[in-house]
C-alpha cells in the first residue's frame, strides 16, 4: 500500500465526508487519518489514504472528480512522504503564544515571520474571538515547536517586542499548562 | 490541540484571576549537621542549606516563565532548631536565628521556617532555649519565621508550653514595638502541626522526611470566586450543591497547576517532590481574597450568619478537588482566614461584621485557626494564653491543624489602624473582650488530657 493526502475544499454541506469517504472506500482505498475543519462556512478535509499499488495518483484524484461532480467542490492530491523525511521531533518542545487585542492587518505575516527566522514551525495556528464587538477581544493563538537549537529567549524576547509595538498583550506559555488545567 | 475556550480560559485564570503559585518551599534535613560547637553547627547548617537551595529560586522563576505562572514566593523550611540544636542555650540559639537569617537573605529567600519546637507532650532542654529565645530571635531578624506545636490530638494540650509563648508574644511585641509587633507575625502556635507545609510561617520539615525535599503551596482564591460568578451568571438559580462542585473542579485545575511546576521544579533540582498543599491563600489585593467569596455566595460580608457553613463548604471542596488531582496532598489544605493578609477579611473586621468570637467559630471548619489577627497591646498574658489555648482545643478534640498568629500591638487599642506591609497587609485591631483580665484557669500549668478518641491503638 502506498500513501497520499488528499484535500478537499468547497462550501459546506451535509454529505461531504460521506461522498469522499464511498468514492475512496470503492476504488479499495483505507482510510488512515481523517480531519476537518470549518471556518464560517467553508468546508476544508484531510484524508490521509492507503491505497492499492496498480492504482495511480492521478486515477484517484480522477475518479474522486468524477464521483463528486456537481458538488462545487476543489480536490487535491499528493503523496505522502515518509516520516524519516519528515520533520525530526525529537527534543521538540510545543508552546502557545497568545496574542490579544485590537485587529489590524498585517498580525499573522508579522509574527510568523519572526518566528520563520528562529527556524521555527508553527504547528497550529488559530484565531479566536470571544463574541461580541469588544475589539480587544480578538485572540490570536499559535502553536510553536521549539527544539533544543532554537534560541528560545531570543524568539520569545522578538515576540514580546513585536507584540509591544502593536499594541497587543502576549502570553507565551508551554502547552502542558493547558494540557494541566483543561485535560483532566 | 485545544479549544479556543480552553486557551482562553488558562491565559485570563493567569492574567485576571490571579492564578499563580503561591509558594515552592525546599524542606532541608539538618539532622546531619549536628554539633555541640556552635560554630561548627553554622557552617554545617550554611553549607548544606546553601548547597541545596542556590538554584532555587532561579528554577522556579525558569519553571514559572515556561509556563506562563508565576512562582511568588520561594522559600526554605527546616528541620526543628529546637532538635537539631538541642545542646545550646537561648543566647546561642539567638546567634543561631541571626545566621539562618543571613543564609536566607544569601540564597535570595525571603522567609525560612523551622526555628521550631514540638512540645505538645513536654519541654525539653533545646526547646526551652528556644521558646526563650524566641523574642530576641525574631525581633533580630526580618526572614525568620518560627512555630511551637503545643496540642495534638494524641497527646493533648500542654498548658505551661501556651503559657510560655504568650509570655514569648508579649515580649517579642514589646521587642518590636517600633513595627507594630511585626515579629509576632512570623510566629505560629500549632495544634498537629503538619510536617510538610510549604505556606509560612509555619513551614518547618519534620523528623520523618527525607534529606531535601520540595513541597508546593497552591493558591487561587481569585479562580474559585470567578468560576462561581460564571456559574452564576450562567445559572443564576444554581444550588449549594452545584456550586460545591464547581469549586471541587476549579481546586482540582489549581492543584494540578501546582504540582505541574513542583514537580519540574524537583525534577531539575534533583530533588524529591513531596507534597501539594492546596490551600486558597489570600493576599491583600482585590481579587485575590477568601473574603470576596463569601460576597460571591451571597452573603453581606464574612463574618455575618451562614459564613461557618459557607466556609465548611468552601474548605471540604477544595480539599475534594485537590484530593482527585494529586495523589500526594499535605500541608493545611484548605481555605485560610487570615485576618491582615485579606483585604476584604480585614474590612469585614473593621466594619464590624466580623468578632474574633465569630472567627473561632470559623476556624472549627477551615484548615488554620485565628491567622493574622492583631489585637490590643494591653491583652493580658493570660487572656493571649486563653485564646491560644481555646483553638489548640479545638484542633484537639476535632484531629485537625489548628493555628495561632496573633499579634499584641504595644501601645494601640482596639479599631486602630496597623499596617504590617507587604503580603502581611493591614487591618484594624480586632476588640477582644475582658482582654486584660488575669483568670488563674490559664495559670495552673499542667497539661490538658488527650481526648477519649486519641485512644486508638
Amino acid at each position: 500500500m502506498n500513501k497520499i493526502i488528499i484535500t478537499v475544499l468547497g462550501k459546506d454541506r451535509p454529505g461531504i465526508i460521506a461522498s469522499v469517504s464511498k468514492s475512496l472506500y470503492q476504488m479499495d482505498c483505507n482510510l488512515q487519518n481523517v480531519n476537518q475543519m470549518i471556518l464560517q462556512n467553508q468546508f476544508a478535509g484531510f484524508f490521509i489514504v492507503d491505497h492499492p499499488a496498480d492504482l495511480a495518483i492521478d486515477n484517484i484524484h480522477h475518479q474522486l472528480e468524477k464521483d463528486l461532480e456537481g458538488q462545487n467542490l476543489k480536490i487535491h492530491a499528493d503523496v505522502v512522504e515518509n516520516k524519516a523525511n519528515g520533520n525530526n521531533k525529537v527534543n521538540e518542545e510545543i508552546f502557545l503564544f497568545t496574542t490579544i487585542g485590537p485587529d489590524q492587518k498585517g498580525l499573522v505575516a508579522r509574527f510568523t515571520e519572526i518566528i520563520a527566522s528562529y527556524n521555527v514551525n508553527v504547528t497550529n495556528l488559530t484565531a479566536i474571538f470571544k463574541g461580541g464587538d469588544e475589539p480587544t477581544a480578538n485572540i490570536m493563538s499559535y502553536q510553536i515547536a521549539i527544539t533544543s537549537d532554537t534560541d528560545q529567549a531570543g524568539l520569545f524576547q522578538s515576540l514580546r517586542q513585536k507584540a509591544a509595538e502593536l499594541g497587543l498583550d502576549i502570553s507565551i506559555q508551554h502547552k502542558n499548562i493547558f494540557e494541566t488545567i483543561n485535560k483532566i | 490541540m485545544f479549544n479556543s475556550q480552553e486557551i482562553i480560559s488558562t491565559i485570563e485564570m493567569v492574567k485576571n484571576e490571579h492564578l499563580d503559585v503561591r509558594a515552592v518551599t525546599l524542606g532541608i534535613s539538618l539532622f546531619d549537621c549536628i554539633s555541640h560547637d556552635l560554630d561548627v553547627f553554622k557552617n554545617n547548617i550554611r553549607s548544606k542549606i546553601i548547597k541545596n537551595a542556590s538554584n532555587l529560586v532561579s528554577m522556579c522563576d525558569a519553571v514559572g516563565e515556561k509556563y506562563g505562572i508565576s512562582v511568588v514566593n520561594k522559600r526554605i523550611s527546616i528541620s526543628p532548631v529546637a532538635l537539631v540544636g538541642a545542646p545550646f542555650s537561648a543566647s546561642q540559639m539567638v546567634e543561631i536565628a541571626l545566621t539562618l537569617n543571613d543564609i536566607a537573605r544569601e540564597v535570595n529567600i525571603d522567609f525560612l521556617g523551622g526555628f521550631s519546637a514540638l512540645v505538645e507532650k513536654g519541654i525539653a532542654n533545646g526547646d526551652r532555649a528556644l521558646i526563650e529565645a524566641l523574642p530576641e530571635a525574631l525581633a533580630r531578624t526580618q526572614r525568620i519565621c518560627a512555630s511551637v506545636n503545643v496540642a495534638s490530638t494524641r497527646s493533648g494540650i500542654n498548658m505551661d508550653a501556651v503559657l510560655d509563648i504568650s509570655r514569648a508574644i508579649k515580649k517579642a511585641a514589646a521587642l518590636s514595638a517600633a513595627d507594630d509587633g511585626l515579629a509576632c507575625a512570623k510566629l505560629c502556635v500549632f495544634a498537629n502541626i503538619p510536617q510538610d507545609m510549604p505556606f509560612m510561617a509555619g513551614a518547618y520539615l519534620g523528623v520523618g522526611e527525607a534529606d531535601a525535599v520540595i513541597n508546593v503551596g497552591v493558591s487561587g482564591p481569585g479562580v474559585v470566586k470567578k468560576a462561581i460568578e460564571r456559574g452564576l451568571e450562567n445559572s443564576p438559580g444554581l444550588g449549594l450543591g452545584e456550586i460545591a462542585e464547581i469549586i471541587k473542579n476549579t481546586a482540582c485545575k489549581v492543584t494540578r497547576v501546582g504540582e505541574l511546576i513542583g514537580r519540574e521544579v524537583a525534577k531539575n533540582l534533583n530533588i524529591r517532590f513531596g507534597v501539594v498543599d492546596l490551600s486558597l491563600a489570600p493576599t491583600p489585593t482585590v481579587g485575590d481574597s477568601i473574603g470576596e467569596i463569601f460576597q460571591t455566595l451571597g452573603l453581606t460580608s464574612i463574618g455575618v450568619p451562614g459564613s461557618t457553613a459557607a466556609l465548611a463548604m468552601l474548605n471540604d471542596a477544595v480539599k475534594k478537588g485537590g484530593a482527585f488531582a494529586s495523589s500526594h496532598v499535605g500541608g493545611l489544605s484548605g481555605a485560610f482566614i487570615p485576618v491582615s493578609e485579606d483585604l476584604n477579611i480585614a474590612e469585614a473586621a473593621a466594619g464590624g461584621y466580623l468578632t474574633i468570637e465569630k472567627l473561632e467559630a470559623m476556624t472549627c471548619v477551615c484548615s488554620v485557626g485565628l491567622d493574622m489577627v492583631p489585637v490590643p497591646g494591653d491583652i493580658s498574658e493570660e487572656t493571649l494564653a486563653g485564646i491560644i489555648v481555646d483553638e489548640m482545643a479545638i484542633g484537639m478534640i476535632n484531629n485537625k491543624t489548628t493555628a495561632t498568629r496573633i499579634i499584641p500591638v504595644p501601645g494601640k487599642k482596639a479599631g486602630d489602624k496597623v499596617s504590617f506591609g507587604g503580603l502581611l497587609g493591614e487591618a484594624a485591631i480586632m476588640n477582644v473582650p475582658h482582654a486584660t483580665n488575669r483568670d488563674t484557669f490559664l495559670t495552673r500549668g499542667g497539661r490538658i488530657p488527650a481526648p477519649i478518641h486519641s485512644l486508638k491503638n
